[in-house]
């Protein structure tokens, strides 16, 4: 008989697993590839052949379901009511949490990657197409910001979804931020500090655009405390002392 | 000393006593009827006894140590609270294979627990949404059975199941109590418990109303009369 504690790396399979094994998360996972390899193609035939532009176009299609995919994740072990089962096996509800949150993040990174390797054929084959010659020239400060805003929006999603333990719910304050964020820059100087300095999407623009000074990586991190790193933090409180029923 | 204790075990929510005090314990090598009617703080019980809920006072052991301290509980305890709580996309396939990777268990025990619960290679290759009451149950005991545990803990298990299955559910539990497992199995139905269970515990209002073997607490009249007056009784004790 086997002893000891779960190991980590199995609690991640399982995890990862879960990520894909039901028709509904193939369906996500499958339109997220075809969407980010679709945006990838369209911008470089309207753009032309720059394999930064190409790549980055992904980034919008990522930034958006890999959120979404991660509150699905966090939130379905309440809305399928699996707890019960899940936390029956591995009672130390933290080490199921952090395997859950794992995948979703590293999936950012190689969404990332992915949209590279989709966006170099299609640079090559619009250069061709068009007669003109293609732009290669990658800003490596501006690709390392955009996949780390990538992961951070992710990491806003399994936050809100550990949070608000409901999906439609952290489905809804996600999408609807980009709006309240836009109606509070416009109310004033006030509204425009707060918007720099607590809407991550706003704060992020320097980092996908590799221009970082000291000010704004302040910005992303305030931002991301209270984003990310608060309601992570009040999410694991409520799923470490919530009565599964 | 008993697989499964319960410890002057109390839960209340807000301003409702949904256990009172309940003390009992199942050994090695028998099936405990958990008897009461709706409502009675039986899958309470169960639950703190998994380490989802927490008591108010008191305590409840598997192997003399809190859920929450067993290293791999699916080694040592199944179970089965809720056969509903499934996800729909998932096939009965998959939910067993998850839990045999947690177990570490190779992928031929999922074949071997399908084959147990009589579930078809074919059933088990459908999404639980699409299963009867009756088969969820028979993943949900399937899903407790995975790691061959010491105790078992089912809430409920013959809702939804066919007599043939309770037929069969009573066969398995017997094979599994003679095999030295501690069972405890929870219902609001008498016929299903007192065929199968070497012993009863009769609960009512969150309290302990009666407990023993089903001839000491029938005394002569029938148990089911026992049970009605009892939890009678306990209803006017609250009214």
């Amino acid at each position: 008989m086997t002893t000891g504690r779960i190991p980590f790396p199995t609690l991640l399979r399982v995890e990862t697993r879960k990520l894909v094994d039901t028709r509904g998360s193939k369906v996500i996972t499958g339109v997220l590839a075809v969407l980010t390899a679709g945006a990838v193609v369209v911008r470089g035939i309207a753009s032309g052949p720059e394999l930064h532009t190409a790549a980055v176009t992904a980034g919008i299609v990522v930034g958006i379901l890999l959120p979404v995919l991660a509150i699905l994740t966090v939130t379905g072990e309440w809305s399928h009511r699996t707890a019960l089962t899940t936390f029956t096996l591995e009672p130390r509800r933290g080490r199921v949490w952090a395997a859950k949150c794992l995948p979703p993040l590293v999936a950012s990174v190689l969404a990332c990657v992915f949209a590279m390797l989709v966006a170099a054929p299609v640079t090559a084959a619009v250069a061709a197409a068009q007669g003109v010659p293609a732009d290669w020239r990658v800003a490596l400060p501006a690709l390392a910001g955009w996949t780390a805003t990538t992961v951070l929006l992710t990491a806003q999603g399994l936050a809100l979804g550990t949070v608000l333990m409901n999906a439609p719910a952290a489905i809804v304050v996600f999408l609807s931020n980009a709006v309240m964020w836009s109606v509070v820059a416009r109310l004033g100087s006030a509204g425009e500090a707060a918007t720099q300095w607590l809407d991550l999407n706003t704060a992020t623009i320097p980092l996908v655009n590799g221009t970082m000074t000291g000010g704004d990586a302040a910005r992303v991190a305030v931002s991301s405390l209270a984003w990310i790193v608060l309601p992570m933090a009040a999410g694991m409180v409520r799923t470490m002392r919530r009565e599964v029923g | 000393m008993g697989v499964i204790e319960f410890h002057r075990l109390s839960k209340t929510y807000s301003d409702v006593k949904a256990l009172d005090d309940v003390s009992f314990t199942v050994p090695a090598g028998s099936v405990t009827g958990f008897l009461g009617p709706n409502g009675a703080g039986k899958s309470t019980a169960m639950r703190i006894l998994a380490g989802l809920s927490r008591p108010t006072s008191g305590s409840a052991t598997v192997l003399g140590r809190p859920y929450a301290e067993l290293e791999r509980p699916g080694y040592d305890v199944g179970t089965l609270l809720d056969a509903s709580a499934q996800h729909p996309g998932r096939t009965g396939r998959e939910v067993l294979t998850l839990g045999a990777m947690m177990l570490g268990l190779p992928r031929t025990r999922v074949d071997e627990v399908l084959e147990l619960v009589g579930l078809t290679g074919k059933e088990g290759r459908r999404p639980v949404g699409g299963y009867s009451l009756g088969m969820r149950q028979r993943l949900g005991i399937g899903h407790a059975l995975l790691g061959r545990p010491r105790a078992l803990i089912l809430d409920e298990p013959a809702n939804g199941l066919d007599p043939q299955g309770i037929h069969w559910m009573r066969g398995l539990l017997r094979d599994l109590a003679r095999s030295g497992c501690a069972v405890l199995l929870s219902s609001h139905l008498l016929h299903e418990v007192e065929q199968v269970a070497d012993r009863i515990v009769m609960i009512g209002r969150g309290r302990l109303l009666a407990q023993g073997t089903p001839a000491e607490l029938g005394r002569g009249r029938s148990l089911e009369q026992t049970f009605l007056e009892l939890t009678a009784a306990a209803d006017r004790g609250l009214a």
